[in-house]
């Protein structure tokens, strides 16, 4: 019982954790914010491979 | 129109125009919609990023990620709900998730074959060669009696929807099609799509291709250019499937029913495989379901509280006609859904802002799938959109049960639906379906106001300009112009496109914003 | 080169719309059917007491209230068109035939037929839109033919009489036939080392026979052609010898401008010219006329507008073998600037006779009128030429 209810604890302050973590992350945007970020690295990344142009 | 005012006050955020900050290319924060609806919408955020999740482990897809410069916008998906779900609550926003949940999975599976079938990436040359390139301009209908085969629109993921994510994401591929020799004057749709060709950034799979030339000159023109390329380089035959310009008239439909045939036949013969009557006759089940479901939704939107509403609804359409058009099991339930909500939300008089001033239709080649105009305008305006051009589709059913006539029979619904595709049917056909038949859905929708979209290229549109002035002048309807270039935002920024509708509004109809502080947002430099 | 006797008379044809020899026709009891676009069969409309004309607008100005209509994002052609039948330019015009081509043109119609600019006190007038095949293939010479039967034939039976049988037919191709192969006989000049004809002279002959009706100058044209025969050709070398492929020239400016720089335009290839488009039509006595007819357009159509990927091959192929066939040294391709199909044409066109076929290419959009942008359109020409000119001091090494 005793372990039951310890496997409980972790298993709601898992969930807790992940509550909070995701839902700051959603709530303030980081999400987003953060792929704000990396997205104009992706495009110099995309504007240096060599291409093969033709119609 | 009298205004319907919402007794119900919104819950959370009142002033919208706090979720922007001029600093940052996204929001500052997530809008707060009262605990019950934020918490929804968090929960749907948690479901969009296990899709994007679950795709990212998918093969190939983080090799495709640094090769194609359109995958990177499929990071912005959330930002884009964000968008489409402004101001919503209770059953609006429900209904916004219930169906973009779909799309943005039916999207993701799409990135998926790809990647799985390039020759590129994934390279699953056994997948790539039961797979046909449809055209993303077809009504899928030829493919509706093969359920084996596997109908991939690559234009889909490629352009068409991380258009709607990052406005941005074609001025690339634009800019190389022009230092091609395309003139910049033509429809930025299939020039991004030719462009992409050239920039050899479409994913290269299938064994055969089927093109059509249902949107407009531009894209039957730009299939050529790309079919050259997957033909003479790639060693994919391209068929080229006709829809007839004047789809009302009855000596049309043979030739284009004999097209679909040999459309058929094509790839009978490039796939091995044989057409299947009752798989054609399911979907063609499925595709009923989906067009009584559509206009019981556009009842419900005739009514004084629409609740399927903007670039959703639209979006919703398209996917379902086309990408779809009845071969997946998997719409019917979310129609189901849907239609449970909108009854829903109709029987409780659910409002989406504090008052309804104008019952609005959209009309003309939209942008709105890339911006959150539609909404923006029920929440700024109080005007409502009640349908599009694009969801006013689809309005017979087709024969749906295996007889011998109706085997015949099925040619020519799958013509029909091929020249009925999504947008076509309006900008072809002659002025009747475009122009006459808008003042008639004004009528059947109470509507008082016409919003124009004017697509810079769209020469179907832009050859009814007149016309569409003077009748509505005529019919006392007040018609409000807004220019826009579909895949471009630098030839008209966001607030250039919200700014004509701001100084319609101030300065024809003498109304002040429902909520000034999102009359001007701070979108202009991301288009995101 | 001494002047051609009948040029003035040709070149004074082109000036107005409705030129004195449609009144004349008129005036002799004949309807005149209208149209607009290439693919519409000619022959179906030059039939019995009927005779055909290509709308076109010389002159063009302003276009203030067609843009008004349809923006400035459409085509000058179909602007310039609606704003003539706007002014009234086009009242002489007993019906008009219009296939559902280029969205552009049927655009146009379409207001022409909203605004009532045609037709005032016709009682018989009628406006016909019809469908054109988008593909080289058997359906579509079906649909041809079922088009032309409901939107040509039929109409013109019914309103006006006209005797629309198989014979009937067969006479209009007949004579239809006289023209074609009087304009491809002249045309067949240009190919010589030192032309009897300039490109501009051969130009206004091609274009009146779109413009008028043709039983009215085809003596005139025979007439031509005899007097070209024994015609002393200029004992001088052009710059370059030029082809030019596109939209429609109803301004034959564009060519004398094009020429001016030195160049010879030896090979038309654009909207209603020569080639295809005075190609005889052969018949044969087994056939019904009307199907033999739809088939020879619907076969030899080079519009952008068909998809078979044959066509599109296809066009690249025909204008690469009438290159070499009038030995052009370079090709210009053009486009009546907005114009669609054409855009795309000329982008995928001039790329591929340059990289897959070897041609020098000059890639240029234009407006109807060249007289709008004659000092832009001059500059690039000269240059294109200079650079074949150059190409040829270098032995074509660079």
């Amino acid at each position: 019982m005793k372990i039951l209810l310890k496997v409980l604890k972790y298993i709601l302050g898992a969930a807790l954790a992940f509550f909070a973590v995701t839902f700051t992350v959603y709530f303030f945007n980081l999400d987003m914010k953060a792929t704000a970020l990396i997205e104009p690295l992706l495009q110099k990344h995309y504007d240096a491979i060599p291409r093969k142009q033709s119609l | 129109m009298a205004t319907v005012f919402n007794p119900k006050e919104r819950k959370g955020d009142k002033e919208l125009g706090a979720l922007y900050s001029d600093k940052l290319r996204v929001r500052k924060r997530r809008e707060w919609r009262g605990i019950k609806d934020t918490a929804y919408d968090y929960s749907r955020w948690l479901y969009l990023w296990s899709i994007m999740v679950r795709v990212s482990m998918s093969k190939g897809f983080v090799k495709g990620l640094f090769r194609y410069r359109w995958m990177s916008n499929y990071l912005f998906v959330p930002h884009m709900l964000d968008k489409f779900t402004i101001g919503l609550r209770d059953e609006p926003l429900r209904i916004t998730h219930t169906a973009m949940d779909f799309v943005v999975y039916d999207v993701a599976e799409s990135i998926k074959n790809c990647m799985r079938g390039d020759r590129r990436i994934g390279n699953d040359v056994k997948f790539s060669e039961n797979c046909v390139l449809c055209d993303e301009n077809a009504m899928t209908a030829f493919m509706m009696g093969f359920p084996t085969v596997k109908a991939t629109l690559r234009e889909v993921p490629t352009m068409f929807s991380a258009n709607l994510l990052n406005q941005y994401s074609t001025t690339h591929y634009l800019d190389v099609a022009q230092q091609f020799g395309l003139p910049g004057d033509v429809c930025p749709m299939p020039e991004a799509e030719v462009g992409i060709s050239i920039d050899d950034d479409f994913p290269v799979l299938g064994k055969c291709a089927v093109q059509v030339n249902t949107t407009c000159d531009g894209s039957l023109l730009g299939n050529g250019v790309i079919a050259k390329r997957l033909e003479r380089e790639y060693g994919i035959p391209t068929f080229q499937l006709v829809a007839p310009m004047r789809h009302k008239e009855e000596d049309v439909q043979k030739y284009a029913a004999e097209d679909i045939k040999s459309a058929i036949a094509f790839i009978e013969k490039q796939m091995g495989v044989k057409w299947d009557w009752d798989a054609y006759f399911e979907c063609a089940k499925r595709v009923n379901q989906t067009t009584r479901d559509r206009l019981q939704w556009l009842e419900i939107n005739s009514t004084n509280y629409p609740q399927f509403v903007g670039a959703v609804f639209s979006l919703y359409n398209d996917t379902n006609y086309m990408g779809n058009c009845g071969r997946s099991a998997d719409f019917p339930p979310i129609n189901e859904k849907l239609n449970k909500l909108i009854m829903r939300g109709y029987e409780k008089k659910t409002m989406m802002a504090k008052e309804y001033r104008h019952r609005c239709i959209v009309w003309g080649v939209q942008p709105q799938y890339c911006i959150d105009m539609l909404y923006w305008m029920i929440q700024c305006w109080g005007v409502v959109p009640l349908t599009d051009m694009l969801s006013m589709v689809i309005d017979r059913e087709i024969a749906e049960t295996d007889t011998p006539e109706n085997r015949e029979q099925a040619y020519y619904d799958m013509a029909w639906l091929n020249e009925n595709m999504i947008m076509r049917n309006r900008t072809h056909g002659g002025y009747k379906v475009l122009v006459d038949e808008l003042w008639e859905f004004c009528e059947k929708m109470n509507a008082d106001m016409v919003m124009m979209w004017e697509h810079m290229s769209c020469k179907a549109l832009c050859g009814m300009h007149g016309q569409f002035e003077e009748q509505a002048r005529e019919r006392g309807i007040k018609l409000v112009w807004v220019s826009h270039d579909l895949c471009d935002p630098r030839v008209y920024t966001r607030n250039a496109i919200r700014g004509q509708f701001s100084a319609f509004m101030r300065t024809v109809m003498r109304e002040e914003p429902l909520d000034p502080s999102i009359e001007v947002l701070p979108d202009d430099d991301n288009a995101l | 080169m001494r002047d051609l006797k009948h040029l003035l008379y040709f070149e004074n044809l082109l000036q107005t719309s409705n030129n004195e020899l449609i009144r004349q026709a008129q005036s002799e009891g004949k309807i005149c059917v209208a149209y607009v676009c290439e693919n519409t069969p000619e022959p179906l409309m030059d039939i019995g007491n009927a005779f055909a004309i290509r709308l076109s607008a010389p002159n063009t100005g302003s276009m203030d209230i067609a843009t008004y209509y349809m923006t400035n994002l459409l085509c000058e052609t179909s602007r310039a068109l609606l704003e003539r039948a706007i002014e009234g330019g086009f009242n002489f015009a007993d019906c008009i035939v219009a296939p559902d081509g280029c969205t552009m043109i049927n655009r146009c119609v379409e207001n022409m037929e909203l605004l009532k600019t045609m037709g005032a006190g016709k009682e018989q007038y009628f406006t016909q839109f019809m469908e054109i095949p988008l593909k080289d293939d058997d359906n579509g010479v079906e649909l041809l033919k079922l088009q032309c039967k409901n939107h040509i034939l039929d109409p013109l039976k019914e309103r006006y009489g006209i005797d629309t049988s198989d014979a009937a037919i067969r006479k209009a191709v007949e004579e239809h036939n006289r023209v074609c192969r009087v304009i491809r006989a002249i045309g067949d000049f240009r190919r010589e080392e030192r032309p009897r004809i300039t490109g501009y002279e051969f130009h206004v002959l091609t274009l009146a026979t779109y413009l008028c009706p043709k039983y009215l100058i085809i003596d005139k044209l025979e007439e031509t052609l005899e007097e070209l025969k024994t015609r002393e050709p200029d004992d001088k070398d052009y710059r370059a010898r030029l082809m030019i492929v596109g939209s429609e020239i109803d301004d034959s400016g564009l060519i004398k401008l094009v020429e001016e720089s030195g160049a010879y335009v030896c090979c038309d290839r654009f909207c209603f010219g020569s080639l295809p488009g005075r190609n005889p039509i052969e018949l044969n006595d087994v056939e019904d006329a009307l199907t033999q007819v739809c088939r020879h357009y619907v076969r030899s159509c080079q519009c952008p507008r068909m998809m078979n990927m044959e066509k599109v091959y296809g066009r690249k192929k025909y204008v690469s073998d009438l290159a070499k066939e009038y030995r052009a040294d370079g090709i210009i391709y053009e486009q009546v600037k907005f114009c669609d199909p054409w855009a795309y044409e000329r982008f995928s066109g001039s790329v591929m006779l340059r990289d897959d076929y070897g041609f020098p290419v000059l890639s240029v959009d234009r407006p109807y009128n060249i007289s709008s942008s004659v000092g832009q359109m001059r500059t690039r020409v000269q240059a294109f030429v200079e650079s074949i000119e150059i190409k040829k001091i270098q032995g074509g090494t660079k």
